[in-house]
């Protein structure tokens, strides 16, 4: 097993907005230090790329490599978003967010031993004008599937790999569970920033309070300082806490992957199985050429006796040609098989690269998640006791 | 609200006054049937309470110079305990009563203890002849008549709130340095059933009825010259009681807010654990996870449990207190627009000189000893207010602490959890396929 041959080092940055049909564009900055990578040695190269080119080359990706999981883009539009969370496209800290997901995505395909080797990826790291037109010209969308044609697969197979389908209930059920989480925690985020902001309001009873009070003035006029601390803090915290949501949006979006995988399996497996079906209905037809000859009751002997039998000539002919038919029928299916497995085998591994590299990334997600809690946590004790100390000073 | 918390309310209600006895007197709590072993999880949310009723409150003098040591300044020679409400069915009506248990060393009652059963309605007739004794000092506040929620009268959670408040009721008149030597006050604490209904009887009523007569002329007539003190008591009052209602509503609003937060940490955690079931590696991590979220959701819980109780409840007496001081303030005006009428009066009728010169003389005092008395009780009341808010947020504030750092704990806990490499787990060839 190769690992990953290349790491390019790759800083996406400032972005800039042009006037006429707005859109955005980010800085892709690449140089390639591993010696056996083509183009070693190159200087960096940057160029300027936007979304719908992103989104390009990930379509190229998964029509030219059905066997990998192909990471996946950072959202289209903002999902579950907690009410104070700004939704439009052109807000700082959604771009801000979406190149880091942009960023991400092309350090995750990089370190894929198979995609980061990819003709059309290097291009699309190092030509900006003519890589359009050269991805374009390797034709993938032909080989793209329609969306009917995979849905007929789905119904129409008659054996379906155990590993596959339980990929893809799987994938169906971690979808569903990420799902809750991210609305749940956007739930969550609201009421947290009410409970916090609530507080402001103590602050500003507590100073006004102060103003009637003698004795008590000093230490509710600081405690309503505090408050208003508390409630600012909650900004920063949601703020971190939206990295967190857009890590566990990756892997709901790496679970549709892994369904376009499976997808991708059922149709190569429907190619073996019509293979197999033609196979079988010729080896029949010549099975009831030869019976023919003994059995009067069949159906072609019925035939022929209705439609004047064929001569023995005709017959040893037709024989002769559902033979050399078989024989290229068996070799279709042979081929079929051969694809089926090679795509399963190839598949399989990258399910399982990916898995491993699932089970790390979300165990940082949820240890990065608990450290923000916990600092939250550190915050907010912090904040109490220096309102605590006020009051007792009261 | 959920079992959960239910139960956790339920239990601190007991604990309080068992705990409070427990302090009080040696005897057994009686008939006590719901009396629990004490959780140790309880103690937070009864410690507020215990700490504005148990400890010994000042025994302030009236003429207490300074404050801050208050506390060690009085002996406390009566203790009182409300607890162990009961209903009682009659043909006519059902009630609840109370049990009103007292101790003292003090030479002018019988015994050094009491029990008496007392109803809601005795302590109001109690606060009216306290108040028409002693119109001008503060007489403690009671508890609304009607809940504020949508509780009725016989309902668990609402009968308790009553009993802690008349609790803290009975508190501050046994620590009051006047009012707990009113001669009713002994009869309502010693008296049997009979003889406190009889008592009740013979009241006269008049000095309410003068009062109400004052309090709507002091409304319709301006002072002629109120002295700048109480000017400023009565805008001091208006404004604080103006605050404790902002206060309470926000913290109202915190705890809906808190609640609602609950809420959704308790559908957080177990799509965690339902998510766990579908993993091998990454089992541990979820549980954790899941773990963690729930030992916050506790802790949370506790918090917003424990401020409806310790900073709500005290919120809502204070403004009762302010009330009360309103109405004395009001009293005062009438004493001493009665003295005012009685100076114009004297100015138009010569003739009724000697009489009214008298009359005259006897109102200055009075309207001088009031405000010397009401002025002190201020100040008492300043003293009582300021130690009693203290309390009251330095709890809240550590409170607060407490969550947090409960949280932080289970955090902190689930870091290592979550990142554990599981050697069984890894026998496992790989997650999905076994």
């Amino acid at each position: 097993m190769e690992i990953s041959v290349s790491e390019p080092e790759r800083r996406s940055g400032g972005s800039s907005v042009k006037m006429q049909d707005t859109y955005t564009v980010y800085l892709v900055e690449t140089k390639i230090t591993d010696p056996e990578m083509p183009g070693h040695g190159e200087p960096p190269s940057s160029l300027w790329r936007r979304y719908s080119e992103f989104e390009l080359l990930r379509c190229y990706l998964e029509v030219t490599y059905p066997h990998i999981v192909i990471p996946p883009l950072p959202e289209k539009r903002v999902s579950h978003a907690w009410q104070k969370l700004p939704t439009d496209r052109f807000d700082p800290d959604f771009i801000e967010r979406r190149r880091g997901g942009l960023e991400n995505f092309l350090l995750r395909v990089a370190s894929q031993s198979v995609l980061s080797r990819d003709k059309m990826l290097h291009g699309f790291l190092k030509d900006e004008d003519g890589w359009k037109d050269s991805v374009y010209a390797t034709d993938f969308q032909s080989k793209a599937d329609s969306k009917l044609r995979a849905l007929s697969a789905q119904y129409r197979l008659k054996n379906t790999d155990r590993r596959f389908d339980e990929l893809k209930n799987y994938s169906s059920e971690v979808q569903t569970y990420i799902n809750t989480i991210l609305k749940i925690r956007a739930r969550l985020a609201d009421r947290l920033y009410g409970v916090h902001k609530l507080h402001q309001n103590y602050g500003r009873v507590f100073s006004e309070w102060s103003a009637l009070e003698k004795d008590m003035a000093d230490g509710l006029q600081s405690a309503g300082h505090y408050m208003d601390v508390y409630a600012a803090s909650v900004d920063v915290l949601l703020e971190d806490e939206e990295q967190f949501a857009d890590q566990l949006k990756e892997y709901y979006c790496f679970c549709d992957s892994l369904r376009t995988l499976c997808r991708k399996q059922e149709l190569i497996q429907l190619d073996l199985e019509k293979a197999e079906d033609s196979l079988a209905y010729k080896t029949t037809q010549r099975e009831q050429l030869v019976d023919g000859k003994s059995s009067a009751f069949s159906f072609s002997g019925m035939k022929s006796k209705l439609f004047g039998s064929d001569t023995p000539e005709q017959r040893e002919q037709k024989i002769k040609q559902l033979d050399e038919q078989i024989e290229e029928s068996e070799l279709q299916v042979q081929q079929a098989t051969e694809d089926a497995q090679h795509f399963v085998d190839l598949a399989l591994k990258d399910v399982e690269r990916f898995q491993r590299q699932k089970v790390k990334d979300l165990k940082d997600i949820f240890t990065n998640y608990a450290i923000l809690q916990i600092d939250r946590c550190k915050k907010g004790i912090n904040i109490w006791q220096n309102a605590k100390e006020c009051f007792t000073k009261m | 609200m959920d079992p959960l918390s239910q139960g956790i309310e339920e239990e601190s209600d007991e604990i309080d006054f068992d705990y409070y006895l427990s302090q009080i007197s040696p005897q057994p709590t009686g008939n006590s049937t719901e009396a629990q072993p004490k959780p140790s999880t309880a103690d937070t949310t009864s410690d507020a309470l215990n700490a504005c009723c148990v400890q010994p409150l000042s025994g302030l003098s009236l003429t207490q110079g300074d404050d801050d040591n208050v506390t060690e300044t009085d002996v406390k020679d009566l203790f009182v305990v409300v607890d162990n409400p009961e209903k009682h069915t009659t043909a006519m009506e059902s009630y609840i009563t109370f049990r009103v248990t007292s101790k003292t060393t003090r030479s002018d009652y019988e015994s050094s203890e009491f029990q008496v059963r007392r109803r809601y309605n005795d302590f109001i007739w109690l606060r009216q002849r306290l108040e028409e004794t002693q119109p001008t000092l503060l007489v403690p506040p009671l508890p609304e008549k009607h809940s504020l929620k949508r509780f009725d009268r016989f309902n668990q959670e609402f009968v308790h709130m009553r009993m802690r408040a008349l609790h803290i009721f009975m508190s501050r008149l046994a620590e009051h340095p006047v009012l707990s030597f009113n001669k009713n006050f002994q009869t309502f604490l010693t008296a049997k059933q009979s003889e406190f209904q009889a008592a009740k009887k013979e009241g006269t009523g008049f000095m309410s009825r003068m009062a109400d007569s004052f309090h709507n002329m002091s409304a319709s007539y301006m002072m002629k010259n109120r002295p700048p003190e109480f000017v400023a008591t009565t805008e001091y009052i208006n404004g604080f009681s103006d605050k404790l209602a902002v206060l309470d509503r926000i913290s109202q609003r915190v705890i809906k807010e808190q609640y609602d937060y609950l809420s959704e940490l308790n559908e957080w955690g177990p799509v965690f654990t339902l998510w766990s079931n579908n993993e091998g590696k990454l089992n541990d991590a979820l549980v954790a996870m899941a773990k963690a979220v729930e030992k916050c959701f506790l802790s949370l819980q506790q918090l917003a449990d424990a401020t409806e109780h310790s900073l709500s409840n005290p919120l809502r007496e204070y403004m009762l207190y302010a009330e009360a001081i309103k109405v004395v303030l009001r009293r005062r005006d009438a004493i001493q627009m009665e003295y005012e009428m009685t100076v114009e009066e004297l100015n138009r009728k010569k003739d009724e000189k000697d009489q009214l010169n008298k009359q005259v003389e006897t109102l200055n005092d009075r309207a001088t000893c009031s405000n010397a008395d009401l002025k002190a009780d201020l100040d008492r009341w300043h003293k009582t207010k300021r130690r009693d808010f203290r309390k009251v947020f330095s709890e809240m504030a550590d409170r607060n602490i407490q969550y947090y750092q409960q949280c932080l704990a289970a955090w902190e806990e689930a870091i290592p959890l979550i990142q554990k490499t599981d050697a069984t787990h890894d026998d496992l060839p790989h997650d999905l396929h076994q």
